[in-house]
């Protein structure tokens, strides 16, 4: 009898119940494991359920079981409710391991639970709000003017960007604003690769940050006037070094439910999206690259969930370190599907400091226990929050994106 | 929203730690419910502690101020069997999650309750079993259930948990060779070697207390350490599949191949079982189709091991064609096959075939039967689960050698149709019912095959059980409400 849907005012959820109700409880979610090998894959995988240990927070069955709890009104909401969900990094890793027809759902499902969490009278994490309260005017979640976006931009480019180009450069935010010799780097290897590209001084937020958080209302105008750039620079594609943007561009302005939000936003059609690692791995293939020097290091990858869990990309960055000459890639226990998050995703990092830093410390000891000098990764904000950790816990271990070691190395054949 | 008291509450986290109790509804509610019809109920704390000590804690003052404390490793071992009837403390022991030992040479581990299978079968794989540091082969294995790989090991075990490898080594359960266990007026017990030595590798030929905590449903105490046997992986194996018009015929098949004791396992699975997702609601099956699948694992210590126990499967199956046993050749899909030979296995037969149609709703009369009640309980259990209009996804398995098996029908319901829920509810009852007297035990059993149990059980057990629960457990505050004699 308590499995009736009675709260039909939760409407976002309340669509999907179809959906949430597939989840059969059986835990799968609540742990990394990997079957049949001779030597199996086993580790906990589940971000937040590592640091908090209630059920409540442990892998997808925690928070379906919240959702249907909340539909079925057998419970209110509340601030831990609040707590529940806004310590979830969104890492996928509970979607990894589903074994049920709600598994396609499960991310969808939790921004949902984020969307009526809003609307309710509880604890938001005060940094969440912060930003979104201004996110509306200067299209970032970093509180900085929108005139400094390209700042990073050296001046003897900024004003000789083309009007139109093949590709833009969507940066993202955090490399725009706080990762800035990575947008820097990507530039540069852009050039010297001789891709026909340009940086736009209308790139808005990709919407990230809002549609992990939930905040489908505030979203819109950013999908809508993102979608609009290809058009009025007359590309054909995105390209980003970022793997929230590439995420958020790829899919959900590209997809319809549960990948994306195509079905909210009406679908981005005609535009290739693609991450920097692609360009240069295809740039590889046709041998249209040129090494010029070494980076002789060991060098460990760590996968953002954006790009890994979230899109299935985990080849091609691993591909492109490989052709570096000299650089020796070890694999951390955590890779690829079974990857361990750096801690800042779904508004973790902005939410909960901390606790973030405390899940970045954690992925940089891994990363120290292979040996390596050097953790690189795909996603300037995954650098952000492992740089920070690596400061945090005085590491030995130096960080670099795999475009600022890649671009000093390179030339177009 | 919280719950209990907040006297209580301050108890329990001076006890184990703020951080590590909660009576918020929010952190509550994952603790409410399982996979199966049972009802949701609501505990008023969960509390996680670390060390026995902690435990025994909790314990004392559940018991003096007559809390009820529900067990709880993963919530994974169904029957409603963690469902807090009457509300209480849900003790949830994932944080006790260490492999304390693994000895290579004595051939068995040491766990607490929050290990996971995922975690026991890595720590197994990468052991090998040894002499004196003599190598004998590569990694150790354990009876692997059906069951997510987050399932503990030790709440399989002790509620006779079941799964692969059983028609050879037996039931998780006959694997247990020590254990601790802290009492629910809060004393600490080593029972079997253990209670001796450190050694944990046998409780014979002590008094089998074991059996005061195993089968119990967490009604009799928290058994905080477990000594289970493990087994060298063999390095060969196969499967060898045949069906069968008829569970009679299907019967006599298992029967004559598991008198031989050469298989890891032999199984069954009606024509509704093997179809994926399983039929939901009920519909006949073709006419030509073959009423069961039967599947069996082979392993060996080489190539002529395996290929010798393959003649010997040829000729029972020959044997008893010749007497007129209507058995098909057909073979199992490669990917099929993969996840009977690489164990733990995938839990896709047990979840994933279900939820799409259903609204995840899983239960089953699950249940130890003689192997000659099979065929009689699948008709009467067929006849039954159609005119509830569900299909009759039975299987049949057999547990080392010819003692007993089991029987089982797995059983979706839609969740959001109490209809659903009820009819799959008085199916799966009337079951159990028309089981017991044909020889038929439910395993870990929800409190209406409790019931139905209880109605028809001997007076004197019945008697011994109250008063073993009684002595153990003077406030009832162990799960209650789940053996239905309190």
């Amino acid at each position: 009898m308590s499995h009736l849907l009675k709260n039909k005012e939760l409407k976002e959820l309340a669509k999907i119940y179809d959906y949430v109700s597939m989840c059969t409880h059986c835990g799968n979610c609540k742990y990394g494991y990997e079957y049949g090998s001779a030597s199996n894959f086993a580790a906990m995988l589940c971000v937040q359920g590592e640091k908090f240990n209630f059920d409540s927070y442990r892998g997808s069955r925690g928070k379906v079981s919240l959702a249907r709890s909340l539909l079925h009104n057998r419970i209110g909401w509340s601030d831990k409710a609040a707590h529940v969900l806004f310590t979830c990094t969104s890492c996928g890793a509970c979607q990894q391991m589903c074994e049920t027809d709600i598994k396609p759902w499960i991310l969808r499902m939790f921004e949902a639970l984020r969307y009526e969490a809003w609307k309710q009278n509880v604890a938001i994490p005060e940094n969440i709000k912060a930003w979104s309260s201004t996110i509306g005017t200067l299209y970032n979640p970093y509180k900085e003017p929108h005139e400094k976006r390209l700042d990073w931009l050296p001046s003897d480019l900024r004003y000789s960007m083309p009007t139109k180009a093949e590709y833009i450069y969507f940066a993202g935010c955090t490399a725009s604003y706080r990762r800035k010799q990575i947008a820097r780097a990507t530039v540069s290897l852009l050039r010297k690769l001789k891709v026909d590209f340009t940086v736009v001084d209308d790139e808005w937020c990709c919407a990230s940050p809002l549609l992990r958080t939930g905040q489908y209302d505030l979203a819109a105008k950013f999908v809508e006037h993102n979608k609009a750039l290809p058009e009025k620079y007359g590309a054909s594609g995105f390209i980003t070094t970022c793997s929230g943007c590439y995420r958020t561009l790829g899919r959900d302005y590209t997809m319809d439910a549960p990948e994306g939000y195509a079905d909210k936003y009406g679908k981005m059609t005609g535009v290739k999206v693609l991450h920097t690692t692609h360009l240069i791995e295809e740039m590889l293939n046709k041998g249209e690259i040129e090494f010029t020097g070494r980076f002789d290091k060991k060098v460990t990858y760590h996968d953002p969930c954006h790009l890994g869990r979230h899109a299935e990309v985990y080849e091609t960055p691993r591909n492109v370190l490989k052709a570096v000459p000299g650089l020796q890639l070890v694999e951390m226990y955590r890779n690829r599907k079974f990857s361990y998050c750096c801690g800042a995703g779904g508004g973790v990092r902005g939410g909960f400091a901390d606790y973030s830093l405390e899940t970045a410390g954690k992925r940089v000891r891994e990363a120290e226990a292979t040996g390596a000098e050097l953790v690189t990764s795909a996603c300037p904000f995954c650098y952000t929050n492992l740089a920070d950790a690596i400061e945090l816990n005085k590491s030995q271990l130096k960080m670099e994106d795999i475009v600022e070691i890649i671009e000093p190395i390179v030339r177009r054949k | 929203m919280a719950r209990g008291n907040n006297e209580i509450l301050a108890n329990l986290e001076q006890i184990v730690g703020p951080e590590y109790v909660s009576n918020e509804e929010a952190d509550l509610q994952p603790y409410t419910w399982d996979m199966t019809w049972a009802e949701p109920r609501m505990p008023d704390y969960v509390v996680m502690p670390k060390t026995v000590t902690e435990i025994q804690r909790v314990l004392r003052l559940a018991n003096h101020r007559k809390i009820p404390v529900i067990p709880y490793c993963n919530g994974t071992n169904i029957g409603g069997l963690c469902v807090p009837e009457e509300g209480g403390i849900i003790l949830d022991l994932k944080k006790m999650d260490r492999i304390l030992k693994i000895d290579p040479e004595t051939c068995y581990a040491v766990i607490e309750p929050g290990v996971s299978h995922a975690a026991f079968s890595a720590a197994l794989k990468a052991t090998n079993p040894q002499w004196k540091g003599e190598e004998f082969s590569k990694g150790f294995e354990f009876g692997w259930g059906v069951h997510p790989a987050s399932a503990s090991v030790l709440a399989m075990a002790i509620n006779h948990g079941i799964g692969h490898l059983n028609g050879r080594i037996g039931i998780n359960s006959q694997l247990i060779s020590s254990m601790e266990v802290v009492l629910p007026t809060g004393e600490v017990a080593k029972i079997g070697s253990c209670a001796y030595s450190d050694s944990w590798h046998s409780f014979l030929p002590l008094p089998r207390m074991d059996g005061l905590f195993t089968g119990w449903l967490g009604t009799t105490g928290i058994v905080t350490k477990l000594g289970v046997w493990i087994f060298p992986i063999r390095p060969y194996r196969d499967v060898l599949t045949i069906a069968a018009a008829s569970a009679e015929d299907i019967t006599k098949y298992m029967v004559r191949w598991r008198h031989y004791s050469l298989c890891d396992e032999v199984t069954a699975v009606s024509w509704w079982l093997a179809q994926i997702p399983i039929v939901f609601p009920y519909s006949p099956k073709p006419a030509d189709a073959p009423e069961f699948f039967s599947y069996t694992v082979i392993s060996g210590w080489s190539e002529e091991e395996l290929a010798y126990k393959r003649k010997m499967w040829k000729e029972v199956v020959e044997k008893e064609r010749a007497k007129g046993t209507k058995l098909i050749d057909f073979e199992y899909p490669p990917e099929a096959k993969k996840g009977r030979t690489e164990l733990p296995s995938r839990i896709v037969g047990s979840t994933k075939n279900y939820s799409k149609s259903c609204g995840g709703g899983i239960a089953w009369p699950g249940t130890f039967a003689p192997c000659r009640s099979w065929p009689i309980l699948y008709e009467k259990w067929k006849e039954i689960y159609i005119r509830h209009g569900l299909s009759p996804a039975t299987r049949f398995t057999d547990y080392q050698g010819a003692h007993y098996g089991m029987l089982r029908c797995m059983t979706p319901f839609n969740k959001r149709d109490p209809a659903s829920v009820q009819a799959a509810r008085d199916a799966m009852v009337e079951c159990v019912r028309a089981g017991i007297p044909e020889g038929m035990l439910p395993y870990k059993p929800p409190v209406e095959y409790q019931n139905e149990l209880n109605a028809v059980a001997d007076a004197g057990y019945m008697y011994l059980m109250a008063k073993i629960k009684d002595m153990l457990d003077p406030n009832n505050i162990m799960n209650p409400g789940k053996l239905g004699i309190r």
